[in-house]
């Protein structure tokens, strides 16, 4: 259900956005920082989901305040001739990994689960 | 309920998320050849700075060693006539080659582009220093019996050029910019009187609009010539 939502999401986003305007060369840094934050808003909203924790006010909070922040630290960071975005890069990025590592084990358990009880039930047969 | 909710937040975001990523993608491939030229730039400043600095290190070892070639002849020299006498032959050419520092009363003029002046105009060349400017200068401190002269501490010596670069001026290769300080040494009333006479050209100059100041100085160091004096095609007769 959840990654039907998100399959469609990305489908519908990819063909508007083939169709939407350019923006300008100038301001796709402030844009490039904000799809990193935002991707890592969605793995953690994955993650969250999969641990049965999701809280949507977290979630879309975090989705839009990661992104608008870590934009605003970019122009910092440019007039202050400090590469600011680097650090931003970095922590999300690593946070990405984390959430890829939750989602990963947990569908792992649960195909080496369902693996032993069919050998267990086969064994019984 | 409440996994439905999660699963179309999810998607909503997922395609805002898309969106923006396709833009950016558009984006970066249409401006994929600014980009490069801006590091094509780059890569050509970083390169131009590399070889600034490796020909400053350069220079200043052959300053060094210069420095030791004095010493040994001094050294050398000390107890020797004939060869004191060739010392002090070797530095008095130098001197005429303007390859040493040089202190002695002189002149100092300074002529500077009129920002002021030209903001308004709608032809502002007239109160900007051009290089001809700077020549006629020279030749005319030289006709007054100038010995030593330097623009803006480059010495001007006999294979000196004065050139036109753009917006900028070069002097022995060397990119110089207003204000122009030119220093020169001589007999302090000729070279007065024949800079500030009326009709002539610094006195144009002032006229046009461009600052000019002539002032008297004693014991004004002009500079010595910052390269080498390198000869190929000229042979001893």
């Amino acid at each position: 259900m959840i990654f039907i939502a998100i399959i469609m999401g990305c489908i519908l986003g990819a063909i508007i956005g083939i169709y939407a305007p350019m923006v300008p060369y100038t301001y796709s840094g402030y844009l490039a920082i904000a799809i990193i934050a935002a991707l890592d808003s969605v793995f953690g909203g994955i993650a969250s989901t999969l641990n049965k924790q999701f809280d949507l006010k977290i979630f879309v909070s975090g989705f839009f305040g990661n992104a608008i922040l870590s934009m605003l630290l970019t122009y910092l960071g440019q007039k202050l001739n400090v590469d600011i975005y680097l650090a931003a890069i970095v922590v999300f990025v690593g946070r990405m990994f984390n959430n890829l590592a939750i989602i990963r084990r947990y569908y792992l358990e649960k195909w080496t689960n369902h693996k032993k009880k069919v050998s267990t039930e086969n064994i019984a047969q | 309920m409440k996994k439905k909710q999660i699963a179309i937040t999810l998607g909503v975001m997922c395609f805002i998320l898309t969106v923006a990523i396709s833009i950016q993608l558009k984006t970066v491939k249409n401006s994929n050849s600014t980009a490069a030229q801006s590091f094509i730039n780059d890569g050509l400043r970083d390169e131009v700075l590399k070889w600034k600095e490796r020909y400053d290190n350069a220079y200043q070892e052959l300053l060094d060693s210069e420095k030791q070639l004095t010493q040994v002849r001094e050294q050398a020299t000390q107890n020797n006539t004939t060869a004191n006498a060739k010392q002090e032959q070797i530095k008095e050419n130098n001197m005429l080659l303007g390859t040493v520092e040089v202190k002695g009363d002189g002149l100092e003029i300074t002529l500077a582009d009129n920002n002021a002046a030209a903001t308004g105009l709608l032809d502002p060349s007239k109160v900007l220093v051009h290089y001809d400017d700077l020549l006629q200068v020279v030749n005319a401190l030289n006709n007054a019996g100038a010995e030593a002269i330097s623009i803006n501490g480059q010495r001007v010596i006999t294979t000196t050029a004065i050139t036109c670069e753009g917006n900028v001026i070069k002097v022995n290769g060397e990119k110089i910019s207003s204000p122009f300080i030119i220093k020169a040494i001589g007999s302090q009333g000729l070279l007065l009187g024949a800079m500030t006479m009326a009709g002539g050209y610094l006195d144009i100059l002032e006229d046009w609009g461009v600052i000019v100041n002539v002032k008297t100085v004693d014991g004004i160091t002009v500079e010595k010539y910052n390269g080498i004096i390198n000869y190929k095609y000229v042979k001893r007769k």
